[in-house]
């Protein structure tokens, strides 16, 4: 089991990387590590404080805009 | 006319809000704590919004976006000074904070290694590696050649082997929840 879930892994891993065919990618274990650690942080979404501040821009860019007529 | 840019204004935000998450992950990845990577973040967007016209609309926001945040993140290391001599544990400090979301992942011991990759190396091998950028996007982000993006990140994948004790095989902690990241976070 724990063999076909390491070939699954190598298979994704070969996927998305450019490999030679048929070679166990030696980055594999590290590419993987690199976009758990990415995607974690990824997948905290987006903090409040950049939504309210892109409400407040646009606010502000609305306001100083001079009224012109329609 | 107005109309024309009202729709653009918010096409811009639309497209910037859709970058943030990756563009904050980049910024994480650079200082190494979320609280100076949110900073980062917040003058990114600052500076964006009020550039709003030279980005050239249907070029590659994101790219120009992670171009900002990284000249930002320059000019202001290079006004502070280097506090990186300070900063030697700073990625296990601030992961203590969240044991359960990142120690089960074995991340812990990543970022450490990552943070002591040299700045270029680490931030290539983070836009070509994670970001989703091809090495001629990552250069131009980089101001530098492609050449010298591909050297760095290989440079970088080797430091990160031997940091990480990684002998390319029998190193997949092949457990099934481990696998069930795994394949979730290729998948997406």
């Amino acid at each position: 089991m724990s063999d076909d879930n390491r070939k699954k892994e190598e298979m994704t891993a070969i996927q998305s990387q450019e490999v030679r065919p048929g070679a166990v990618p030696p980055n594999a274990s590290i590419s993987r590590k690199l976009r758990d650690f990415y995607d974690a942080v990824q997948e905290e979404g987006i903090p409040d404080r950049f939504l309210d501040l892109l409400e407040r821009l646009e606010q502000a860019e609305k306001n100083a805009k001079p009224v012109n007529a329609k | 006319m107005s109309k024309e840019d009202e729709s653009d204004d918010r096409g811009f935000k639309r497209d910037l809000l859709a970058s943030l998450p990756n563009l904050r992950a980049f910024a994480v990845s650079l200082t190494g704590r979320h609280d100076k990577a949110d900073d980062l973040v917040q003058d990114t967007i600052m500076k964006a919004w009020a550039n709003q016209t030279s980005f050239t609309a249907g070029t590659n926001m994101r790219a120009w976006l992670f171009t900002i945040l990284r000249n930002e993140f320059y000019s202001q290391m290079r006004k502070r000074g280097r506090e990186v001599q300070d900063s030697d544990g700073l990625f296990s400090e601030r992961f203590s904070v969240h044991p359960e979301q990142y120690g089960r992942l074995d991340l812990q011991d990543f970022r450490k290694a990552l943070d002591k990759l040299p700045d270029d190396q680490r931030e290539a091998i983070i836009l070509v590696g994670a970001a989703g950028f091809a090495y001629e996007e990552a250069a131009a982000i980089c101001g530098c050649a492609v050449g010298t993006i591909k050297s760095r990140v290989s440079r970088a994948r080797a430091r990160l082997q031997e940091l990480l004790g990684v002998s390319g095989e029998g190193d997949y902690g092949p457990d099934a929840g481990d696998a069930a990241i795994t394949s979730r976070a290729f998948g997406s």
